[in-house]
């Protein structure tokens, strides 16, 4: 096995968990413009809260499942907090930062320090061009694309979708139209947590999960949906592929010191290409 | 209560606050001169980072970083035996130089985009540190940190930093101040309220946001570079995350974009922490508990002051001190939440 | 449809006509302290076109708004006898998606989402219904607008400066199609405009808001030969 098709093979699993966790970070600013801080701690959550349902004897599936909802419901928490009232933006980005450190600070009362993992979907590996692959992969990929081509066919294609994206296109015309918009803005918000709680959940079995892990989670998918501009979950796929063969190649070609260094200097290159396109498009 | 009554109130308060500051370090116990110079560093960096906040609308979510390149810069510079002083002024030209050159691209950027690329900074930097031994002493950290002399004058003991902390942030403060009050202060400040007017001043906001993000990074690094002289090691772990968040508590704390909030910020906080890391640590108590303490109470201080006191302690104080004027001035901004300088809510349009 | 009110007056509701669609009595609206609306009592019959003129600042959005329901009333109330659409002060789409998507979502609150009346009225709008509302010109745009409005169904349409910004024979069809809409399915329109003399030209009674109060009312011919009007609002105008 070479070990260029290794790293290929990792890093396009670790690129789709990372396109799993951009998922929230997409629905929740195509409707309400907050970036999440927060987002890395749904899935943190999920998997926390996966762990200690199977270990309480709920057969796996259940437990995933019951995860998610209760990660839901933490997201309609973090949403009222986030975005209830008259807030200005930027002071909606600094709550979602305390809501995260506030996550890590339960999560480590109730979970402690200590990285926790169960087992996911049974079975041997497998074997991609002579390249060894965790089952659960699998799993990350189904979910991934299937959770990917719903949020597509939501925002392009139902009404509903097309009246939750008004929301932060222009909430004043939004209003006037008769949406809801804070409604709808905590209703991304509890969409957002289920899709960080499902990345979590899926996330644990090839990743053990401390409280802590929220930071790079979010960082992580947070470049991979930067990649579409926060707005396209297609190309947040994309994103996370990229992150993801950058950090494997970095890793694996250079140094492991400097995988996430490289990955984070290539998520400032986005975020300023990004900005450029704006102004020119003058979007701003 | 008339003009003249009111700001010979407020000097007086001034001198009562100033003189007590200066006679405490002879009282303090030794651990306390420690918790006094942490909230006169935390003063620093924190006037800096309110600049940026209060002035240009903008969260750094890296300021922690300027404070380590501070600290990394006189730290190894004093190891390889240049003079201390030399050093020392070299830390905030060496993080102002930095922000300067990262600040040219970065500041295009604005909001969440700013937040996350400073973030990215900070943990690419402590990559650097740890990767870069050779100099800094990667993981292990950099120690033998010989002591900070001024001339003839060897600032060793805690009490000799606590008065050097101090002529340094009162110089940063009225620096600041001075600043505020000039014209493109004001600028700024109108910047700050109506982020869409930002684009219509154009290059001149641009030139200010950049001066204001350098010399903000400049006041971390002296305050960097005094930590190392006064601790005497350094290792990355001295510079997470979680301290750059720790300043953005502190600036909503005290009240975003006011110059007397960042003391007060950096004090409030800095005291509540070390409460709470003594009533942590306790034989009996879990291990966990002083982490997760503080994490969850530097969480809820952070929201509740957002969601409840939007204008921060000092803030709110001189807005209630104002209602008390006779005739008080018009009206704020159309804006039933306080004081929105961190930029416009989604809200109606006016005619 | 009663709207929110908080009514310290109750008794002046028996002010409002009995053939008022939409009427405000003794409206009150308050920014912090700032008073905006200092007790505006107005109507607009079923289809009738009444003016709203006035300086910048002299709460003319703020009425508009205060009767979509997005600004609260301090004291005073409002009636409203049927349904109201708001075509907003530069024109407000949502430029990220398709002219189509926005005139769809003028019927969130119920009702056809079928869009080709609309293409009826703005041929032009038809060709360019796959495009992003973002790069369309002021004029299509304010179509867009008008007609995102009308997919409510509405018994009344409050236009708030919709010449702003365009050019005069621009200005001059989207009026025009008002104008129809007016006549031939009797949509009552009530016109804000900074542009008072196509305002008073077109509508049939107007009010002058000044510094939040109405100062003045009348047949908007009347109002045109006012001197005070013809001063403030007409002398220095040119053009139209």
């Amino acid at each position: 096995m070479s070990a260029f098709t290794e790293y290929l093979i990792t890093g396009i699993a670790r690129g789709l968990v990372f396109a799993l966790l951009a998922t929230g970070f997409v629905l929740i600013y195509r409707v309400t413009r907050v970036v999440n801080f927060a987002q890395g701690a749904f899935a943190v959550f999920g998997g926390l809260l996966t762990f200690s349902l199977l270990r309480a004897g709920i057969p796996q599936g259940v437990s995933e499942v019951l995860a998610v909802l209760a990660v839901a419901v933490i997201g309609l928490i973090f949403g009222v907090i986030t975005i209830a009232g008259k807030i200005p933006l930027l002071s909606s980005l600094i709550i979602t930062i305390g809501l995260a450190m506030l996550s890590e600070a339960v999560a480590m009362l109730v979970w402690g320090s200590i990285p926790i993992s169960y087992s996911g979907l049974a079975g041997h590996d497998f074997v991609i061009l002579g390249a060894v692959v965790q089952r659960q992969y699998l799993l990350v990929l189904i979910v991934s694309l299937v959770l990917f081509g719903s949020m597509a066919l939501l925002f392009d294609r139902t009404y509903f979708g097309k009246a939750m994206t008004a929301c932060a296109s222009n909430a004043y015309a939004a209003k006037l139209s008769g949406i809801n918009v804070k409604r709808m803005g905590l209703l991304a918000f509890v969409l957002g947590g289920a899709l960080g709680g499902i990345g979590g959940a899926l996330l644990t079995p090839v990743e053990p999960m401390t409280y802590n892990a929220d930071v790079s989670l979010s960082i992580l998918g947070f470049a991979a949906a930067i990649v579409g501009g926060l707005t396209s979950p297609g190309l947040a796929v994309a994103g996370g592929l990229v992150f993801g063969l950058t950090e494997q190649f970095v890793s694996g070609y250079w140094s492991p010191s400097y995988d996430t260094a490289v990955a984070l200097a290539l998520l400032i290159v986005v975020l300023l290409w990004q900005a450029r396109r704006m102004r020119l498009e003058g979007l701003e | 209560m008339s003009e003249r009554m009111r700001s010979s109130i407020v000097l007086s308060l001034a001198v009562v606050i100033g003189l007590s500051t200066l006679a405490l370090p002879l009282v303090l116990s030794s651990s306390d001169v420690e918790i006094y110079v942490t909230i006169g560093l935390a003063t620093i960096v924190v006037t800096g980072l309110s600049l940026l906040m209060g002035f240009a609308g903008q969260v750094s979510l890296g300021q922690a970083a300027f404070y380590g390149v501070g600290a990394y810069t006189a730290g190894i510079m004093a190891v390889h035996h240049w003079p201390s002083l030399v050093a020392l002024m070299a830390a905030p030209i060496a993080a102002g130089v930095i922000a300067f050159v990262i600040g040219v691209p970065l500041l295009r950027l604005k909001g969440h985009a700013l937040v996350f690329s400073t973030l990215a900074f900070q943990l690419i930097l402590l990559v650097v540190i740890e990767n870069t031994s050779f100099l800094t002493g990667g993981a292990i950290g950099l120690s033998g940190i010989p002591a900070l002399r001024i001339g003839p004058l060897a600032i060793s003991t805690g009490k000799d930093y606590a008065y050097l902390v101090w002529v340094v942030a009162v110089a940063v403060l009225l620096i600041t101040r001075n600043l505020t009050r000039s014209r493109p202060g004001r600028a700024l400040r109108a910047m700050a309220i109506t982020a869409s007017g930002a684009s219509a001043a154009g290059i001149a906001v641009e030139s200010y946001k950049l001066k204001d993000f350098t010399l903000s990074a400049a006041y971390a690094g002296i305050a960097g570079g005094i930590y190392v002289f006064f601790i005497g090691y350094i290792s990355p772990d001295a510079f997470p995350v979680t301290l750059s968040i720790e300043f953005v508590i502190m600036v909503v704390v005290g009240g975003i974009g006011t110059v007397s909030g960042a003391f007060v910020g950096a004090a409030v906080v800095t005291v509540i922490s070390q409460v709470l890391t003594s009533l942590g640590t306790s034989p009996s108590l879990p291990p966990d508990l002083p982490t997760v303490l503080s994490l969850g109470v530097y969480a809820l201080i952070l929201i509740i002051i957002l969601r409840l006191i939007p204008a921060g302690v000092v803030g709110t104080l001189s807005d209630l001190w104002k209602k008390t004027k006779p005739s008080a001035s018009a009206s704020g901004p159309v804006d039933t939440t306080g004081r929105s300088v961190l930029g416009p809510a989604v809200q109606a349009k006016d005619g | 449809m009663r709207l929110p009110a908080v009514a310290d007056v109750p008794s002046r509701e028996e002010v409002v006509p009995d053939d008022a669609l939409l009427a405000t009595y003794d409206l009150v609206v308050r920014y912090s302290s700032a008073v905006a609306l200092d007790g505006v009592s107005m109507h607009v019959g079923g289809g009738e076109m009444v003016a709203l003129i006035g300086p910048n600042g002299a709460g003319k959005s703020t009425l508009l708004n205060t009767l979509s329901g997005i600004l609260r009333p301090a004291a005073g109330g409002m009636v409203c006898r049927g349904r109201l659409a708001h075509v907003p002060e530069g024109r407000q789409l949502f430029p990220e998606l398709t002219v189509e998507d926005n005139l769809r979502l003028g019927a969130y609150r119920g009702g056809s989402r079928d869009p080709d009346p609309i293409y009826e009225l703005f041929p032009q709008l038809h060709g360019l219904r796959k495009r992003r509302a973002g790069g369309l010109s002021g004029g299509e745009q304010q179509m867009v607008s008008i007609g995102r409005a009308l997919m409510a169904n509405p018994d009344i349409m409050a236009v708030d400066e919709l010449s702003q910004g365009l050019a005069p024979i621009v200005v001059s069809d989207i009026i025009r199609h008002l104008v129809v809409l007016n006549e031939e399915k009797g949509i009552a329109v009530l016109l804000v405009e900074q542009n008072a003399r196509l305002a008073l030209s077109i509508t049939s009674r107007a009010y002058v808001l000044e510094n939040g109060r109405v100062s003045k009312e009348g047949r908007s011919e009347d109002l045109a030969r006012d001197p005070a009007v013809h001063k403030a609002y007409l002398g220095g105008q040119v053009g139209q």
